[in-house]
């Protein structure tokens, strides 16, 4: 462990003059964890810049802390991504708010940061723009860590990831200097290589985004919803099958599984499904009379593939109902136990049944109960494992399971993360998913820019540490 | 915890330690009021549920740090409306204010507890109020926080609803009215408008003679005492037959439903209006418009969806809500006492859509709260032009 230099915190005092630093116990502990709650790692000092330029004046100075440090937004992430895992400093963007420009001419937004992923919805609304990206933490969660994490949500199946909207960004180095790789007009820029791409999903490795030149579409004019409900998993991955390919090209393709609709049917939110059923939602959206036309196929399709129980709506509220089970799910889970894991490997859409067996099997075995649903059009799988940390044994057998999935999802062609990036949590999976020379090349990259990882050590791989 | 199923008792028994409900997922951090002031995790809600779990499993110790993030919450509740785990935050926080309370860590300065144990005895209160009553009817009494407003001196509200009842022998459904306690010593000219409004409606009002303080003030300050205030009403109003008990203050109604639980039913005014269908008002010509504001403890504490455009509609004004109009406007029971400064930056950035108005327009900004009118009515330091601040019945009054 490194251990800063005695006077760093008066060394940070002098970078900043108009932000904030918190040094006192209660002032760091609410840092110790992002959206992976139970995980904690006690921080030592956290400092708010003001502004970008305060910011900038700080990294200048933070190489003579000798401390690690992390970047962190509103600490939504589910994978221990923006947490002080090496001890040392987060500099929380919570400041850096501000959308600079709006340009529905050339359809592009440029953000700090720092801003907030509903806030830039609602400020493109009036002017009939739009960026697909919809995590479910979109409430809260900042345009800087969607980035650093390529962030997805529910209607990436059609309009991709967060990289597919980054035109530009702008981001400093360790060193202090600010870099901008593409800009307003996309591309490379002054660039050779298409560096912004690199960045994107770096997790806060390479340096620390300030800004982003991102891409905005035109406001789909319309949206029906569809609720399926299916008796077994065979016709559910049937229909799955048949909406990823169906020339109507669904905005979301969504499945949640019987032991997540029994949760939400045994709790207070509970809409009336029926039991021991899969259920398959999905979207469609584009000018009215060219969605109007494909209600009654797209409602033909869920049929012929064994529901006899499909509802669908273009009405905001009665497509608020349709979502509601699956809207209720995450928040769930903290009723129903104190601590959770929540995994996020993608899968080949076809192995479905096989993984979903794989994960009930292991997880009766060993007495842990677990919720899955999954981003069913791009293979992305959410098994939510449940468990105690006060009850012994049970983190490590929650551990072991996410392992053993982890394996499998590898030797079937999947990938570890497809949306909540590696963090630490899914780090330790990262050796036996690449193999050494994968790794190696993976952790070279970093290196020009974080040479020594006082940069967010210990994240993505966990050998990469500050020292 | 095994099995093919997760079973609804498990749900229960997670209930029963709901600070460990929280799953740290953020997503109330961008609606709450201190969390966007400061932009501090510790001023968020998820970051006080973090502290008072912390302090809880013994791994923080309670100092002046602790003691501070839990004072800076506004109370405004939005985090409620949007937490997915349904973390009962309200319950948290006046727990954990209660707690500091008792063991002298709070710093609710004496004039604030002169003030909570004052409103424990009404009659006591109305009276040595009297002469504010006096002064602000004659416009004597200058404060930032008193808005307009001509109280009557003398009669009380359960006088005057007899009165008129007496008069006018409505024959519809009835309600007992919560008056309050600031409401009824400062300003009683709501509640007369209230009783003038709803027997206008044909609705038969009754003023209990016992009823008592709703105990808000205290659950807002941690000040114990909540126990016997509830008590109390539930004798007062359970006592009589009634339809509904309704309140014209959303804090007030907040607290005495938490204490009648149903028996009989507590409904905000507008919400019983709503249903009843108001008389109309005549048609306001004129360059007056109303911004109606939602008080949070309508909408996210007693979980109205807002006032229902019926009872917008009878006013007679054009209305519209005002821009983030479920966002706190800092007033918090007595946070803009205690916490001046940070509830005057919030009602500073919520306030200033009313710099913005196009030329000609005369606001009238509208809500359904005293305590919120009090806080508004203060934002004429930084709103250049001038306002109006009324509440909602106010508007409905035929007396006007």
């Amino acid at each position: 462990m490194v251990s800063p230099t005695p006077s760093y915190k008066s060394t940070l005092q002098r970078a900043m003059s108009r932000g904030q630093l918190l040094t006192r116990p209660a002032q760091l502990v609410p840092y110790e964890a992002d959206g992976l709650g139970y995980k904690r790692y006690p921080v030592e000092l956290v400092a708010i810049p003001a502004d970008v330029e305060e910011l900038q004046s700080l990294l200048k100075v933070l190489k003579e802390t000798n401390a690690p440090f992390v970047i962190r937004g509103a600490g939504t992430s589910l994978s221990g991504g923006p947490v002080a895992a090496q001890g040392g400093i987060i500099i929380h963007l919570s400041k850096l708010r501000k959308i600079e420009e709006i340009n529905p001419r050339d359809r592009f937004a440029l953000v700090q940061s720092g801003v907030v992923l509903n806030e830039l919805e609602a400020a493109l609304e009036p002017h009939g723009l739009y960026y697909p990206p919809d995590p479910s933490s979109g409430l809260s969660c900042t345009l800087g860590g969607n980035v650093a994490t390529n962030a997805g949500g529910i209607h990436c199946f059609r309009y991709g990831v967060t990289g597919n909207y980054i035109l530009g960004l702008e981001a400093i180095l360790l060193d202090g200097s600010i870099v901008q790789f593409g800009g307003p007009a996309g591309g490379r820029g002054d660039w050779r290589e298409d560096w912004k791409r690199l960045f994107v999903g770096s997790e806060g490795t390479l340096g620390v985004f300030t800004r982003f030149w991102l891409r905005l579409i035109a406001r789909p004019e319309k949206v029906w919803t569809f609720r399926a409900m299916y008796p077994d998993i065979n016709s559910a991955s049937e229909a799955i099958r048949q909406l990823a390919r169906h020339p109507s090209y669904p905005a979301a393709i969504e499945f949640m599984d019987p032991r997540s609709i029994d949760m939400v049917e045994n709790s207070p939110m509970s809409v009336g499904l029926p039991r021991n059923a899969y259920m398959i939602l999905t979207e469609i959206d584009g000018p009215p009379e060219l969605v109007d036309a494909r209600v009654g196929p797209i409602a033909q399709l869920l049929r012929n593939c064994g529901s006899d129980d499909v509802s669908y709506s273009d009405q905001a509220n009665q497509r608020q109902a349709l979502w509601k089970a699956r809207k209720a799910q995450g928040g769930l889970l903290g009723q129903v136990s104190p601590d959770f894991v929540v995994q996020d490997a993608v899968i080949p859409k076809s192995r479905l049944n096989e993984i979903l067996n794989f994960i009930y099997e292991k997880a009766d075995a060993a007495g842990i109960a677990v919720t899955t649903i999954m981003h069913a059009g791009d293979g992305n799988l959410h098994p939510d494992f449940l468990f105690d940390q006060n009850k012994p044994g049970e983190l490590e057998k929650v551990e072991q399971i996410g392992k053993e999935l982890m394996k499998k999802v590898s030797e079937i062609g999947g990938t570890l993360s497809g949306e909540h990036g590696i963090g630490n949590d899914k780090a330790a999976y990262m050796a036996s998913h690449l193999g050494p020379l994968g790794q190696a090349i993976q952790m070279a990259i970093p290196r020009p820019f974080n040479t020594r990882s006082q940069l967010n050590p210990m994240k993505v791989f966990p050998e990469r540490r500050y020292a | 915890m095994s099995g093919a199923t997760i079973e609804a008792l498990e749900l229960k028994s997670q209930m029963d330690d709901p600070l460990r409900a929280c799953v740290h997922c953020g997503l109330c951090l961008e609606v709450c009021p201190t969390y966007k002031l400061t932009g501090e995790e510790g001023n968020s809600p998820r970051g006080r549920l973090h502290l008072w779990r912390s302090i809880d499993e013994k791994r923080l110790p309670e100092d002046d740090d602790t003691d501070f993030y839990t004072s800076e919450c506004v109370g405004c509740l939005a985090c409620e409306s949007v937490c997915p785990a349904n973390v009962p935050y309200a319950h948290l926080l006046e727990k954990e204010r209660l707690r500091q309370y008792e063991r002298g860590r709070s710093k609710t300065d004496w004039k604030v507890r002169l003030a909570g144990r004052a409103v424990k005895q009404p009659s006591l209160f109305n009276l040595a109020l009297t002469p504010a009553r006096l002064l602000r009817r004659s416009n004597l009494l200058p404060h930032p926080m008193l808005f307009p407003g001509k109280p009557p001196v003398m009669e009380s509200s359960a006088a005057y609803a007899k009165r008129l009842m007496a008069q006018k022998q409505p024959d519809g459904p009835t309600v007992a009215l919560l008056t309050g306690c600031l409401m009824e010593a400062l300003f009683r000219e709501i509640n007369f408008a209230t009783i003038r409004v709803l027997i206008e409606n044909n609705v038969r009002v009754l003023i209990p003679d016992s009823q008592g303080c709703c105990g808000a003030f205290h659950e807002h300050t941690g000040m114990p005492g909540t126990d016997k205030l509830f008590e109390n009403n539930r004798t007062a109003f359970r006592g009589i037959n009634v339809d509904r008990v309704v309140t014209n203050s959303a804090g007030c109604g907040l607290a005495l439903s938490k204490a009648l639980q149903n028996k009989p039913k507590v409904q905000d005014i507008f919400g019983f209006l709503g249903e009843l269908g108001p008389k109309q008002r005549p048609r306001q010509e004129g360059t007056q418009k109303v911004y109606v504001d939602l008080p949070c403890h309508l909408v996210h504490g007693q979980k109205v969806e807002g006032i229902p455009p019926n009872v917008l509609n009878a006013t007679g004004y054009d209305w519209e809500l005002a821009p983030c109009a479920k966002d706190c406007c800092g007033s918090g029971g007595v946070y803009n006492i205690q916490k001046p400064e940070n509830a005057r930056e919030i009602l500073k950035r919520k306030s200033d859509f009313l710099n913005h108005l196009p030329s000609g327009v005369q606001p009238i900004l509208a809500t359904a709260n005293h305590v919120c009118m009090m806080q508004w009515h203060t934002a004429r330091a930084f709103i250049k032009s001038p306002f109006q601040v009324k509440h909602i019945i106010q508007l409905l009054d035929p007396a006007l």
